[in-house]
Formats: C-alpha cells, structure tokens, sequence
C-alpha cells in the first residue's frame, strides 16, 4: 500500500519504520508492539477495546499471532485521522478485517472503523473528516450550556470546524449495541479543547450514537450530545 | 474529574484483559488475580448449571489454550466504584470447548484499593 507516501500517515513518521522491517507480516506480539510504538500489554488491550486487527495461527499448543501492516495502518489511520482523499468507501474496499472467524466481530469492527472517523474529525476540528460517517440525512440533538441544538448534522460539522483541533481528546467506547442492521454506540469523549472554553467551559461531553446499516455500510444516523457538569457523552 | 472516568475505564479494560489473556493461554493463574476471591460465577454448560469460580478455573486449565479467541468489549458501564462490563468472545477452542465457539459474557466489578476486580461472572455459551 502506498498510503505512508500519500500524505494519509497518521502519526509523524509512522510509515517510515516499514524501512527496517521488509516484510509485510508482524509476527509477534513483541513486533505489533513496536510497530505501534506501544507496549505489548496495550495493543493486546486496543485488540480488545478497539478492534486491533490481530490474527491468529492455530498451532498445538503455542498462542501465535500474527497482524498485517496494510491492516494496522488503515486500522491507525482511521483511528487517528480520517484522510480527506480517502472516501468511506474506499476505506471499507481495504482489505478486510478479517471478516472471517465471526459475523458479530465483523460488525462490531465496522462501526469503531465508523466511530474512529468522527473521532478523527472532532480531534482534527475539522467538519469534513468525520462527514463520510454520517448519513446525510442524520440528526443531532442536544444541549450545550442551557442552549438547545437541534435539527441537520450539519450543525456538528460546523460546530466541529468553528471549535478547531482538539488534539488531546481522549475517546472511549462505553457501549457498542448491535442489532442485525442498526446499532447504539456510547461515547465518551473527554479532554475536549481548543475554542471549546468559549462556549462550554472545560467541559466534557457524551455522545451516544445510532448507526444503521446501509448496503452495508455503516453511518450515523442520529447523534445527541449532551455537556454536564462530569462529562460530554454522546450516541 | 475529567481523568478520573478514563483512569477507571483503562483499569477496567486492563483487568478484563488478565481473564482474556487467562482465556488465551488456558491459564487460570494469569485470570486469578482479576477476580475478588469471593467472586461468584454462574452459567450453562450444556444443561447443567455450573457455578463457582473454582469450576470456571477448572475449566479453564483442563481446556488448555485457545489462540484464535477474539474479545471485543461491548459495553464498560461505570458507576463510582462499580462497573458491568459485557464481553463478547468468539473463536473459543482446547479441550473442552470444540471449535470456533462464541461465549457472551456479563462481568460485574467492584473498585478495590489493589484495582477493579471481577465480583461476578455469567455467561452464555452460544452452542
């Protein structure tokens, strides 16, 4: 893949280090972890947490797994930043996740991958990054201090592009609920920044989020933020 | 205020990995120290009710290791010094397991001085 020269690396230098290691297969736990710049105890937990795609060798008695680069950096990239050249779509015609051993994993990846871009943009400020999240004809609902927010999802994206980068906020997937064709998502997003003072002074937010599949992909239908005295949380 | 919810939600997550890893490896001792010694634990296995953390343990180590699993974390609910976690595990495998078998679970936590422990476990084993 030749996203580390495309201007889509997430992270400084993050494509560079494929110089020291030709191979295109991490076979450890020890080299994901280097990969990644991280230990070994958190990409076992990202695995967990955040559909880290991993994989496994089937031996006798030996636990070996394995990752694709190709995998863990569109897993990154979309973790981190949404490439304005890279459509939704073309996101998702990547290979995949290991679609494989289970049809609930499949899923439940999918939707990080979809949360992560609306991750991506609230942390770049930028509207645009997290719209090819959204369906177009999704909604948000909410109150910002005292002030009701209702109607297209247009207001975030603008909201997001007039709040600019938020670089430290610290995301979390409190509840990830499938049902077949549409799901709840749970966030809570903490550390918000930037312009955020001006209007919600250092306060947090929660966003729940409800995703609907549609020919198979998977948007935002509906968002509802809400900002209290603990934290932002929104679905 | 703003870390405490991510200090707590990480150590949730870290102790929900040591039963993962425990799962894994077919090693009851690395799932030991995520559980509260008086940590009860309830399910089917086929028809017959098992119960106590000592049959989970049991199980666990005469199963032996199971590579391929895969744990996603569904939902981490968090209220001051308790938790529900629900863990979705598929691609079970060993001994006792057979092949490529999905367990859902509901673990209920409790914040300890040494860290979050599991006080409870129910599963379901999707046969």
């Amino acid at each position: 893949m030749s996203a580390a020269s495309g201007g889509i690396v997430s992270r400084g230098d993050f494509g560079m280090r494929l110089q020291n290691t030709p191979q295109k297969t991490l076979e450890s736990w020890k080299q994901i972890a280097a990969y990644l710049e991280r230990s070994e105890r958190t990409v076992r937990r990202w695995e967990a947490s955040e559909g880290l795609p991993v994989h496994r060798r089937e031996h006798e008695k030996q636990d070996t797994v394995f990752a694709y680069k190709h995998e863990i950096e569109a897993w990154n990239r979309l973790r981190t930043k949404c490439p304005p050249d890279l459509s939704i779509d073309e996101v998702e015609s990547l290979p995949t996740v290991k679609p494989a051993t289970n049809a609930y994993l499949a899923e439940h990846d999918a939707i990080t991958r979809t949360m992560h871009c609306y991750i991506a943009g609230a942390r770049a400020g930028d509207g645009e990054l997290m719209r090819p999240a959204f369906h177009p004809s999704a909604t948000i609902s909410g109150y910002c201090q005292g002030v009701e927010y209702n109607g297209s999802v247009e207001h975030v994206f603008q909201w997001i592009t007039a709040n600019g980068p938020a670089p430290n906020i610290s995301p979390r997937f409190a509840r990830i609920e499938i049902i077949e064709t549409i799901a709840v998502v749970h966030l809570e997003v903490q550390r918000w920044s930037a312009n955020w003072p001006v209007r919600m002074p250092g306060r947090p937010t929660y966003s729940p989020c409800s995703n609907a599949t549609a020919s198979g992909r998977l948007r935002t239908s509906c968002s509802i933020g809400t900002t209290n005295s603990g934290r932002p949380s929104e679905y | 205020m703003t870390n405490e919810y991510l200090t707590d939600y990480d150590a949730i997550v870290k102790t929900m990995q040591m039963y993962i890893d425990g799962s894994r490896q077919g090693k009851s001792g690395l799932m030991r120290p995520a559980f509260h010694p008086d940590a009860s634990f309830f399910g089917y296995a086929g028809e017959q009710p098992a119960t106590g953390t000592k049959f989970l343990f049991d199980w666990i180590d005469k199963n032996g290791p199971a590579p391929k699993i895969e744990a996603r974390i569904v939902s981490v609910d968090i209220l001051d010094s308790i938790a529900v976690v629900r863990l979705e595990v598929a691609g079970w495998s060993g001994n006792l397991a057979g092949l490529g078998v999905r367990m859902s679970d509901l673990f209920t936590l409790l914040k300890m001085p040494d860290g979050w422990k599991i006080i409870q476990k129910a599963f379901h084993w999707h046969a």
